[in-house]
């Protein structure tokens, strides 16, 4: 169905957008990456900074990776996965009282009006991991290097050429 | 004698095997398409590995947080510029940035009473200057600010740093701002006492950069995220407001001290 593949298109447009962004903004500061890591207290201190190194760069390669079209499969697959963990996160820094700024666009740390934001955080991460988990089930969609790289024979669906 | 088939079986025998063989080309076809995706997918995500193990070499590099730094003379306990003396029974460790309105604000309301309990002996008070809030100025001011900091208490003491530590504060400058620049700060540290020939060329050179950026880390691995912080004896103080703030640290202070 044409309607379905213009979905999945917009979600990966959307998805792959917001992990760039986010990316981008935490790339230039990884002691500050570290920090907002850590701030979590979710992690064991012998990780945080690799985890802290990682994260930027492992969200920028899943939105590009999902704005071109290349193994959205797996891409989805991965940004669900980040998704989850950062609900997780946000969630149990909720429950148990930390007011940090997610750290979700770089920054991260202290934040006297965390209890404010966290619903709104957590309305927008269940929006994009429905998106991720959208694009897990229907992963292909115009204008993706995967249609090239995969599949010979391209969903003519897509195209609205008749099947053979 | 062989039977002779007839025309009509003869073409259903030939339908047949060319629906085989277009199984097996399809099969094939199959199979070729799917050891084509594996190794397509082998290849871009082992590239993709290689570059985040990459950038995280870099970012590792780039991150000096806890590299061996040079602290200023009459530090107390590694970071902290110390108001009263050491053998205060009691020790006040105050985490700010100077870029922090919010410190700004505690700073403006706890200076006289926090002097007062250091003055009579009970209190050491610690402050440590972090450096989280670089972004919230155009010249890095939070690193200038405490890197200048360092330098007046390395050249001049603790006394006069007390006093250029509050002046800047004083003239805290808006968030989002240049900050005040190198010479407004060393115009404040001279007022202060400090000599202007020897804090000039480090205030420029930023010669306790690193000491601020340990620091940083230091407070974030303390288990803080934010400033003002503050501790009594270990003790993290909570708050909703300045004057809450300061309010629980003279209870805390009350308390340690009757113990």
């Amino acid at each position: 169905m044409v309607s379905m593949a213009w979905i999945s298109f917009a979600a990966r447009v959307l998805v792959g957008g917001v992990w760039i962004v986010a990316g981008l903004l935490k790339l230039p500061d990884p002691a500050a990456s570290v920090r907002a890591v850590r701030a979590y207290r979710i992690l064991p201190e012998a990780i945080v900074p690799t985890v802290g190194y990682a994260l930027p760069i492992i969200e920028l390669l899943v939105g590009l990776t999902l704005i071109v079209g290349l193994l959205v499969r797996i891409g989805a697959l991965l940004s669900c996965l980040l998704f989850v963990a950062f609900i997780v996160g946000i969630s149990q820094a909720w429950a148990r009282g930390l007011q940090i700024d997610c750290g979700c666009f770089g920054g991260g740390g202290f934040d006297a009006r965390a209890n404010e934001k966290y619903p709104w955080e957590l309305a927008r991460d269940f929006g994009l991991l429905f998106a991720s988990l959208w694009l897990v089930w229907r992963p292909r969609a115009p204008w993706a290097l995967d249609n090239l790289l995969l599949h010979h024979d391209r969903d003519r669906t897509l195209t609205g050429e008749p099947s053979r | 004698m062989t039977k002779k088939q007839s025309k009509a079986t003869q073409q259903a025998n030939m339908q047949r095997a060319s629906e085989r063989a277009a199984a097996i080309r399809a099969e094939y076809e199959r199979k070729e398409r799917r050891s084509r995706t594996l190794l397509v997918t082998a290849v871009v995500v082992g590239v993709l590995i290689l570059v985040v193990a990459i950038v995280v070499a870099v970012q590792a590099s780039r991150d000096t947080t806890g590299q061996t730094a040079a602290a200023p003379a009459g530090v107390a306990g590694g970071f902290g510029v110390p108001m009263g003396p050491a053998d205060a029974p009691v020790k006040v460790t105050v985490y700010e940035d100077f870029m922090c309105p919010y410190c700004g604000q505690f700073e403006k309301i706890s200076e006289d009473t926090l002097k007062k309990y250091a003055d009579s002996g009970d209190v050491q008070v610690r402050y440590h200057v972090v450096s989280f809030l670089d972004g919230s100025s155009t010249t890095d001011y939070s690193t200038r600010a405490a890197n200048a900091l360092g330098v007046v208490l390395d050249t001049a003491g603790p006394d006069v740093a007390i006093k250029f530590h509050n002046a800047l504060y004083a003239n805290q400058p808006q968030e989002g701002s240049a900050g005040l620049s190198d010479d407004q700060m060393i115009a404040l540290a001279v007022k202060a006492g400090a000599d202007k020939n020897a804090i000039s060329g480090p205030i420029a050179d930023l010669k306790f950069k690193q000491w601020v950026v340990n620091s940083t880390g230091n407070w974030s691995k303390s288990g803080f995220q934010g400033t003002p912080s503050v501790t009594v004896n270990g003790e993290t103080i909570k708050f909703k407001s300045a004057d809450d703030l300061l309010n629980n640290v003279e209870t805390a202070i009350q308390d340690a001290l009757a113990k």
